[in-house]
């Protein structure tokens, strides 16, 4: 499961943008990773531009 | 609630940055009963972006001064051993903006020309609901159901409107340019109307250095595409070891953004039945230079006009909507699809080879067409001529 570091995101949705399982949701400020969708691919933690995603 | 949860649409846009707010003023205007959905409670908020537009005078829009900073009259472009060429033509010149104040006029404009607005609700689902679409919507934890005939997606880079409609708009993450920047108070300018691009696989491989001046700031931001380093790091590093660190020594930081532009081109499809894609959910958004606010208004525009003439004829299937498709890439195509082409020439070469192309194209880019370009790279740099020979 890729883990989030709240304290470093930025909100930006850069994550959402790139995830094909549709398994990210930006809501305001809080991004939410829902764990059945995630295929744990990484692409959300290769494109984050503040290092806030950690994958396994 | 509010009460414009609880009606049916002809067309519903999401997203109120400014392909959505362009989308639901042509809309609204030519008479199709519209609402603007946007998910922050504060549109505009938060910004990701440098703030830099060509004219938007075409669109009947004053530049004025409640959201215009700065003007700008061209570019310096550095190459990684600090070379300059200079750039003052058409798309190099315009305005620096407030994006906050910016889309939030964008959003009252439309909802003068009679477009209903919503704020602090996300639309998380689409269902087909025999002709009509019912846009699923939070608001204050509360979900709503919005029944409309249209929907145009405008919910930029995360793109997931599109999705939920069948289409394919998600991106590969190394075509997203991911991006961080400060807005920064006491930059030392080399002139208060022109743009620094600092460009260098060091520095941003995959992308570049920008700074932006705004009137009492400047953006000083980057974009890169990269596995191993983070946006974040390579800003800091540019900041302080960087070829205007000198300039940037006293600049302090009022205002930090980050944001991912989509870089790929344009997705597939940008229409279905009762659904139009705009903007940078559509990859309606420079390859090159990552500008994206025209694309997304002009486009805007067109959708929104499209599907307000559907609503008259009284048929939004995808074969009427297809005019959308038709008229954009009529427009913007050719330029979308060259920008792409240059992008990636551009991400082939060394640094050797980028100061190499500065060298052969002189002081000055004003006047240069793509012919004169490749002669001058024939006559000065002939070692670089195997990179921009598929161009003629
Ligand atoms: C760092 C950076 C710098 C940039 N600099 C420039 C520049 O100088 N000049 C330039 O022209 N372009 C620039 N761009 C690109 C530019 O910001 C975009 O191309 C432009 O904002 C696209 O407009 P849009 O309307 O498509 O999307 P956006 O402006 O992203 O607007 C989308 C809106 O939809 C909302 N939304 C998303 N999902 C939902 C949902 N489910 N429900 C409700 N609302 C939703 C979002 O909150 C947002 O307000 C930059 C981009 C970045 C990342
Ligand atoms: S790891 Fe892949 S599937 Fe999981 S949230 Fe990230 S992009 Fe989506
Ligand atoms: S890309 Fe990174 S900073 Fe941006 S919303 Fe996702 S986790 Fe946060």
């Amino acid at each position: 499961m890729v883990k989030i570091n709240y304290k470093k995101c930025g909100y930006c949705g850069a994550c959402v943008g790139v995830c094909e399982q549709l398994a990210i949701n930006l809501i305001e400020h809080i991004i939410e990773i829902d764990t059945e969708k995630c295929n744990n691919c990484n692409m959300c933690v290769i494109v984050c531009p503040l290092n806030a995603l950690e994958g396994e | 609630m509010m009460r414009e949860l609880n009606d049916i649409y002809d067309v519903v846009v999401v997203g109120a940055g400014p392909g959505g707010c362009m989308a639901s003023y042509a809309s609204a205007k030519n008479g199709a009963k519209t609402l603007l959905i946007e998910k922050s409670q504060e549109i505009g908020e938060p910004v990701r972006c440098a703030e830099a537009i060509p004219s938007i005078e075409e669109f009947g829009i004053e530049p004025k001064p409640e959201f215009v900073r700065n003007i700008i009259k061209g570019g310096i472009l550095f190459s990684p051993s600090g070379k300059k060429v200079i750039v003052t033509q058409d798309k190099a010149q315009g305005y620096v903006v407030e994006r906050k104040i910016f889309d939030k006029y964008l959003a009252i404009r439309a909802a003068k020309a009679g477009s209903k607005v919503v704020v602090k609700t996300t639309a998380i689902g689409l269902e087909k609901d025999g002709d009509y679409w019912n846009v699923i919507v939070e608001f204050l934890g509360e979900e709503y159901c919005i029944k409309t005939k249209i929907v145009i997606a405008a919910d930029g880079v995360e793109s997931n409107i599109a999705e939920y409609a069948g289409l394919k708009a998600k991106k590969k993450p190394l075509e997203v340019c991911s991006c961080a920047e400060y807005e920064m108070a006491n930059v030392r300018l080399l002139d208060k109307n022109m743009m620094e691009f600092y460009f260098g696989n060091e520095i941003s491989p995959g992308g570049y250095v920008w700074i932006f001046p705004k009137g009492d700031t400047a953006n000083v931001g980057l974009g890169v595409r990269d596995r191993k380093k983070k946006a974040i790091d390579y800003l800091e590093d540019f900041i302080e070891n960087g070829m205007a660190k000198d300039r940037l020594k006293e600049a302090t930081p009022i205002e930090f953004k980050v944001g991912g532009a989509p870089v790929s081109g344009p997705i597939e499809k940008t229409y279905t039945d009762g659904v139009l894609v705009v903007g940078d959910a559509a990859g309606q958004i420079s390859p090159l230079t990552g500008g994206g606010i025209y694309l997304a208004m002009d486009c805007g525009l067109i959708a929104g006009e499209v599907a307000s003439k559907a609503i008259k004829m009284n048929d939004w299937s995808e074969k009427i909507l297809k005019e959308y498709e038709d008229r954009w890439k009529e427009k913007h195509y050719e330029y979308l699809m060259n920008h792409l082409k240059y992008r990636k020439i551009l991400e082939k070469m060394s640094d050797d080879e980028l100061d190499a192309l500065a060298e052969a194209l002189g002081e000055s880019l004003d006047g240069v067409d793509l012919k004169k370009f490749v002669k001058r790279i024939i006559t000065k740099k002939p070692s670089l001529l195997k990179y921009f020979k598929d161009l003629l």
